[in-house]
């Protein structure tokens, strides 16, 4: 930037309304203070303040400005309003509008006035969490507890008074819902248990870390993966093993300090250490495959938030505006993170890396340069210097440069390790008996077939409706009429209708069903069911829906009578009402194939198939049915494959292939073997495996591969395939054998869309830069004014429903000087000397009376009320409403539904899942919908979760099956025999954990007088304000 | 509503008079007292609501409302073998951001493909419209048309650019249609205040860090469910459910005695009367039955090609008319959106074109005639346009360059083209927009200064803000 010196025109506009807008000195006093300081404020000390001093000018003082000569000769108005871009302040954003370009001219013109004693901008290092942490000393009021003792010595000071202790069974309940996110049970209520005996056996208990854990899933940014089918594109698959990392440290413990070693560097700590490794699950929550730059952002930005408070993020493009955070600092810290990528481990007892894995980060690249971005465009790197690792320099008095580790061999090469290569051997044998069993069916099948070619189990059906023919079908369900010839369904219904043959089916089929949906209410589907059981419990169906929302048609399973619709298995078609349509389906074995009109719509796996009868359906339609052919399926009909690819399912083919696949698997294995054998040799001196063994049975292994690609080949690709096949065979024959990498132990994350993960290298850099164990290691240091308080204040925040700082992720110079400083500042130094123990300061917090009182108003000493309304002195508890998880969570817990099972994958939400909602997979395009209506965490970002009241939310608990089935379940509880009044003692004691007043008892009764179905009064009582809030 | 826990209870009180859905969310680091919005414009609008119809998957704009005769002209020739070679000068490519890199689509496609359909001029106006958009095309005298759209996404994530007007390498922001939710809160006491109607874009969410009380509600127009919740599970008839919210409340107001000054409770009661009006209020307005057999037909309901989109068009008006800010209707579903047509296009644009034809001049003629018209912007818009050069034998692929989107009613002129693209329709040549220029228009016409409603801790950027055309604006 130029100096301001330069000077280019005056504006004669200026000059001719200066007078006609004078005003007198006060008010430009408050011009100044109220318009023109806060614009300067906002839009300059940035670069011209106690941040930075651009051309040694600063503009946060009058007295400054006049030293510089900037209001002299139109100085600053020219610089404000040139035309030139390069000339302009300021230099980026809108130019300031013309009326603040006014006030300023009219300011200057009456002397530019400003307040006496005018404060310059404080040095940004005095800022108060840039000040080393210190214990302050306890207020002496010979309270021990520091979060009592700071809080009543300003609560005298204000002349406040606290209010009591809540009521024990309120108590109790928040202590519970506090905890460990589960309301307490009748007994629990009752116990007479010292509360700081049942505070430590909560906090001891492993729904504690299940309950906080969920809290720093928050912070931490917790998403299971999402993408376009299977295609990954942001977080990892199997995230759980980081979530369950969470719950497991917390249950233990584990130091604050040591998490975030283990969560930013437990690859380098404890490179072999699987238990450890999954916590940088952290940082691969980032990945995302289609832009570098976007994943190392969102790796910047929310390390820098989540421990530091700091926005690091606002130095993208630019020196940060009010912090000391400049554009380099960014790159620095960018630079930390740009070797690193992301891979999937295999965990021991499965090799199929989408079963499950270990989501993982690891340096890949220890030479990555980083480069400035020019305004953070990264198609514009300043090449001329490389930019080396570190913390912001601001704060970087106490850090130590990395120090590079030497990686142990399992840790680089994952393939070698043990149960890697026992699980990779049990997965081929489970192979080579696969096909061994394979074949052997066939060839027993072949001989059967031979022997008898035309038997058929199961009963052809051909029916023209033009009668009724009791002797084919049953008839379920109403409204179903032979009128005019043809079977009509009249009446729509969401019940069980249909007409069932008497007999079973053939089990491999073709069935043709002719007919039209002619109206409905709204699914309006009409279809085939098949393969059903006596009950109708089990079965496969195929429909097609004139749904107004979404016309279709859809394959779907009744399992155990629950409809199961797979997403793969449908056609999106604009089906129309009072047009016929002709259904075919075939099935062999697994496979069908569905057409409507002659057309193919799609090919299917069913899962395990048993016998059963057919059932014509009609679901929500009316329906006209014109004819109905079922037949054995042809022996040489030909099924189109699931892949699309049309592959020919023939029998007679299929022996040949069936012999081919096993040689295959026992080629692979004995190539796996080797491999295995050559690998021990190599890497841990076991044995006398040969690469060149390990490579001629490779070989081997393709020339069998390539024998089955030839037999599957259709005409078309024959030749091809022979071509390969000879190729193999060459390349076994000849003396050249090829290098083999070691086993593969792990699945690289993609660099981009078009890549397989095949491509990468099995093995990974044999050093790790250390840049990320330097980081954390600065991050937890003593000397860090900001780590301890940070998460100080994160754990007040979930503690209390409102945070000492209110800013919970920017404790910059945006966030002023909190008015309980010396308690965080106490808290963190307890923190920190505790061996970081965040169970330490759960206890200090909840066995304080602050914390333990009660949250209403009433009875308030009424100077309190009047003086601090707002509760900034913690004189009372805070209420706060449970979050969505912890209410859905008590909804079945109470109703007896929530399953307890602790850790494990991500469970897709749906109607029989009663896990703990921290389990429910949750990403940007997975969430259970009633969790998600309460403020669910937003997966981008939620440092604080909002409490939003909506009408959805009523709705919600109002109309939902969770509300109304666990009312019913609830309601189930109670003994029939309790009179009225029992009863309603006892609901509120269940639900509310308190007694009902004299008032509310006799509401209860009236209602119950009209209302003699309890679950009524269940259901109303698990709306009340109080159930859903904690207080 | 939202009521974060740090707000204060006073000013929750002092906000609370003013009704559902204007108070608005502070408590994400407010580092400095932030000043939420009252519910009131900033300054006097012109228009009290929109009407948002957004096409999914990027039609094309020189066989809607950008018809270029030159690509007739050079049909099957390369561009660089036209006097437009320029056109693909690199310098015109710099604000692309590319997400899916190498993916099949969002190429250079550069053999020129004829139009696929005709196209004539309307009105007294005389703007010339493809004849796949007949019935809009009599309503051109109250378009104003924009043909100079840009943005920089050359994929479908160019959606949710254009609600929210960040690129899906950037973070997450707030959409119009919660910005406005934020700003203005409802005029309805029974009715959600942003709704929702048909295929989402790939962002679920609308309010991000102004909250999840901001995203859009979705609903479907089907009186027996049309909300998320609105029917009690198992069935449950309103005289019980009634009986049990009055109970439910009458517990909450004694237990309002024992809590006194308890802001949340109090605005608990309000939700749960709130909840019950909606769950009638809602099915009302998708209740058909009044409506004439005129206005019927006017929106198509009469066509099966029509019906769908014409439904949620009527739907659309019977929100507006009871007072809902926002209404934003999704046509095309599947993950890209119907309008793709990388292959296939003049099958496939002729029949959606047909879909949403109709039932949108119907809309703009019903609201005319009700007078709704002059307080009401209707939004036709769409992420992308299409390129002029071929994809395939018979198709177009994704093209950010330029594109067209239209606006209508409150306070938008009528009859107006305005901006341009140059000869092949490539890229936006005169009084170029960005996407954000739109809500720009929108803010301008509803009374608001988007600056006046930033969130500390949350900055916006100048392309955020957008500008308004004032070329359109009565």
């Amino acid at each position: 930037m130029k100096p301001l010196l330069i000077f280019i025109a005056s504006l004669p506009i200026c000059v001719c309304m200066i007078a006609s807008n004078a005003v007198g000195q006060e008010s430009s006093i408050e011009l100044y203070e109220h318009k023109i300081k806060p614009l300067l404020k906002e839009r300059c000390f940035a670069c011209h303040g106690a941040l930075k001093q651009e051309s040694e000018l600063r503009v946060d003082t009058i007295e400054a400005m006049k030293d510089y000569g900037i209001l002299e000769d139109n100085l600053l108005l020219n610089r404000l309003t040139s035309k030139d871009d390069t000339e302009r302040m300021p230099p980026e954003g809108e130019p300031l509008s013309r009326q603040e370009v006014f006030d300023i001219q009219n300011w200057i013109a009456n002397g530019a006035p400003a307040p006496d004693n005018e404060q310059a901008e404080a040095d940004p290092m005095e800022h108060w969490a840039f000040q080393k942490i210190e214990r302050p000393s306890l207020p002496n009021l010979g309270i021990s507890n520091p979060v009592d003792a700071f809080l009543t010595a300003v609560q005298q000071t204000n002349e406040l008074k606290a209010q009591a202790i809540a009521e024990r069974s309120l108590l109790l309940r928040r202590i519970y819902l506090d905890v460990t996110g589960l309301p307490p049970t009748p007994e629990q209520l009752l116990s007479d248990l010292p509360i700081e005996e049942i505070i430590d056996s909560l906090i001891d208990s492993p729904q504690y870390g299940e309950r906080w854990g969920r809290h720093w899933m928050d912070v931490w940014r917790y998403s299971d993966w999402y993408g376009l089918d299977n295609q990954l594109r942001n977080s990892q698959k199997h995230l759980w093993h980081w979530r369950d990392w969470i719950i497991d440290s917390l249950n233990e413990d584990k130091g604050y300090d040591r998490m975030i070693m283990e969560m930013i560097a437990g690859d380098e700590i404890a490179p072999t250490d699987l238990k450890t490794v999954r916590a940088t699950g952290f940082l691969a929550r980032n990945y995302y495959l289609f832009n570098r730059t976007t994943w190392l952002d969102d790796t910047i930005e929310h390390t820098g938030k989540s421990f530091l408070g700091l926005t690091l993020n606002c130095a993208k493009c630019h020196d940060h505006k009010y912090d000391p955070i400049n554009h380099e600092d960014y790159y620095r810290f960018r630079a930390i993170f740009e070797p690193h990528h992301v891979r999937l481990d295999a965990v021991p007892g499965n090799a199929d890396y989408n079963k499950d894995g270990l989501p993982r980060v690891y340096d890949d690249k220890p030479d990555a340069p980083t480069f400035i971005h020019r305004r953070g465009d990264p198609s514009l790197p300043i090449k001329d210097k490389t930019v080396s690792p570190g913390p912001p320099k601001f704060l970087n008095s106490f850090g130590k440069p990395p120090q590079k580790i030497d990686l142990p061999a399992e840790a680089w090469a994952p393939g070698i390790r043990n149960y890697v290569q026992a699980d990779l051997i049990a997965q081929s044998k489970r192979q080579l008996n696969s096909a061994r069993t394979n074949l052997r069916k066939l060839q027993k099948k072949e001989a059967l077939a031979a022997a008898a070619t035309t038997e058929v189990k199961g009963t052809a059906l051909r029916d023209d409706f033009k009668k009724s023919r009791p002797d084919i079908w049953d008839t379920i369900g109403r409204g179903w009429r032979y009128q005019g010839g043809l079977l009509t369904q009249t009446e729509p219904t969401m019940e069980r209708s249909c007409l069932r043959t008497k007999a079973h089916h053939p089990r491999d089929f073709e069935l043709t069903l002719n007919f039209q949906t002619t109206g409905g209410k709204q699914y309006k589907s009409t279809g085939i069911r098949f393969d059903v059981d006596e009950k109708g419990e089990n079965a496969h169906f195929v429909y097609v829906s004139a749904f107004a929302n979404g016309p279709k048609v859809q394959l779907a399973h009744t399992v155990a009578g629950r409809n199961i619709y797979p997403a793969n298995a449908k056609a999106n078609l604009p089906i129309q009402l009072n047009q016929d349509y002709v259904l075919n389906l075939k099935v062999r074995d697994d496979l069908i194939n569905v057409a409507l009109d002659g057309k193919f719509l799609f090919a299917y796996r069913l899962p395990p198939r048993k016998n059963g009868s057919i059932e014509l359906f009609a679901f929500d339609s009316t329906a006209d049915f014109y004819s109905i052919n079922v037949e054995p399926l042809a022996s040489d009909a030909t099924l189109i494959e699931t892949n699309k690819q049309a592959a020919v399912v023939n029998p007679a083919q299929a022996v040949d292939l069936a012999e081919a696949q096993l040689k295959l698997a026992e080629a692979k294995h004995a190539a796996l073997v080797a491999q295995i054998a050559a690998d021990n040799a190599t890497f841990k001196q076991i044995g006398n495996g040969t690469a060149e063994l390990a490579a001629r049975l490779s070989l081997q292994a393709a020339v069998a591969a390539a024998e089955v690609d030839f037999i599957k080949a259709d005409a078309g690709k024959r030749a091809n395939a022979a071509k390969q096949k000879e190729k193999a065979q060459l390349a076994l024959a000849s003396d050249n054998l090829p290098t083999l990498a070691p086993l593969r132990g792990s699945q690289r994350a993609l660099d981009q869309g078009s890549h397989k993960a095949s491509q990468y290298s099995s093995v990974y850099s044999k050093t790790s830069t250390g840049r990320r164990t330097a980081l954390a290691n600065w991050i937890t240091h003593r000397d860090n004014p900001l780590t301890a308080r940070v998460a100080v204040n994160h754990i007040w925040t979930r503690h209390f429903g409102s945070p000492l700082v209110e800013s919970v992720f920017d404790f910059g110079r945006r966030a002023p000087k909190p008015l309980h400083q010396d308690l965080l500042d106490y808290l963190a130094v307890e923190l920190i000397e505790s061996n970081w123990s965040m169970k330490h300061l759960h206890r200090l917090i909840l066995k304080s009376k602050t914390w333990q009182r009660s949250s209403s108003n009433l009875g308030a000493d009424p100077n309190t009320l009047t003086n601090d309304p707002d509760n900034q002195y913690y004189w009372r508890m805070n209420s706060r409403r449970m979050e969505s998880q912890v209410l859905r969570d008590s909804l079945f817990f109470i109703s007896g539904q929530l399953d307890l099972t602790i850790g494990g994958p991500s469970v897709m939400a749906g109607t029989n899942v009663f896990r703990r909602s921290l389990y429910l997979f949750h990403s940007r395009d997975g969430r259970d919908k009633f969790v998600s209506v309460f403020d669910d965490a937003d997966v981008f970002s939620c440092y604080r979760r909002n409490e939003s009241i909506v009408p959805q939310q009523a709705l919600a608990l109002m109309n939902s099956r969770e509300a109304i089935e666990s009312a019913n379940l609830i309601t189930s509880q109670f003994d029939l025999k309790l009179t009225d009044i029992q009863f309603i003692e006892a609901a509120f004691l269940r639900l509310l954990a308190r007694s009902p007043t004299q008032q509310e008892t006799k509401a209860c009764l009236d209602f119950l007088k009209d209302n003699r179905e309890r679950n009524q009064f269940i259901h109303a009582l698990l709306n009340h304000n109080d159930f859903q809030v904690i207080r | 509503m939202t009521l974060p826990n740090d707000i204060s209870r006073r000013r929750y009180l002092l906000q609370s008079a003013l009704g559902f859905g204007s108070l608005a969310l502070g408590g994400i680091a407010a580092a400095e007292e932030h000043k939420k919005p009252n519910g009131e414009p900033h300054f006097q609008p012109k228009a009290k609501r929109v009407i948002w119809l957004f096409m999914r998957g990027g039609v094309s704009h020189m066989e809607s409302f950008d018809p270029k005769p030159a690509l007739n002209k050079f049909a099957g020739k390369s561009i660089n073998d036209t006097p437009h070679a320029h056109v693909m000068d690199p310098e015109n490519f710099k604000n692309l951001r590319v997400v899916v890199v190498d993916d099949a689509n969002g190429k250079d496609r550069k053999i020129i493909y004829p139009l696929q359909t005709g196209y004539k001029k309307y009105g007294q106006s005389g703007v010339e419209i493809s004849d796949w958009f007949p019935n809009i095309g009599s309503c051109a005298d109250d378009i104003a048309f924009i043909r100079s759209m840009w943005t920089t996404d050359n994929n479908h994530g160019a959606q949710v650019q254009f609600h929210s007007g960040r690129h899906m390498l950037d973070p997450r922001v707030p959409t119009i249609g919660a910005w406005l939710n934020y700003g203005l809160g409802s005029l309805s006491e029974n009715l959600p205040q942003f709704i929702n109607i048909g295929p989402r874009f790939f962002d679920k969410r609308d309010g991000h860090y102004l909250g999840p009380a901001y995203d859009a509600v979705n609903l479907k127009v089907d009186p027996q469910n049309p909300l998320e919740y609105a029917t009690p599970h198992g069935g449950m008839n309103s005289v019980q459910q009634r009986k049990n919210l009055s109970f439910t409340n009458q517990l909450n107001r004694l237990a309002g005695e024992q809590y006194p000054g308890d802001a949340a409770l109090q605005a608990r009661i309000k939700s749960y009367e709130l909840a019950f009006r909606m769950q009638t209020a809602v099915p009302e307005v998708l209740d058909f039955k009044k409506e004439s057999k005129e206005t019927r037909a006017l929106y198509g309901l009469d066509h099966p090609e029509t019906k769908t989109f014409g439904q949620q068009l009527l739907a659309a008006r019977r929100f507006s008319e009871r007072g809902v800010r926002f209404i934003q209707i999704m046509h095309g579903d599947g993950a890209a959106g119907a309008w793709d047509n990388h292959s296939g296009l003049r099958k496939g644009h002729a029949k959606l074109s047909k879909q949403v034809d109709l039932p949108t001049s119907g809309l703009l003629k019903d609201l005319k005639q009700r007078g709704l018209l002059d307080d009401t912007i209707v939004v036709f818009a769409t992420e992308f346009g299409r390129t002029p050069g071929s994809q395939g034998a018979d198709g177009r692929d994704h093209h950010p360059f330029g594109f067209s989107v239209w606006m209508a009613g409150g306070g938008v002129k009528g009859g107006v083209v305005h901006g341009a693209t140059d000869e092949l329709g490539f890229h936006a040549v005169e009084n170029p927009h960005y996407v954000t220029d739109v809500h720009a228009t929108i803010n301008q016409l509803m009374g608001i200064d988007p600056r006046r409603l930033e969130v500390p801790g949350y900055k916006r950027l100048d392309s955020d803000y957008g500008h308004p055309i004032d070329e359109i604006i009565a």
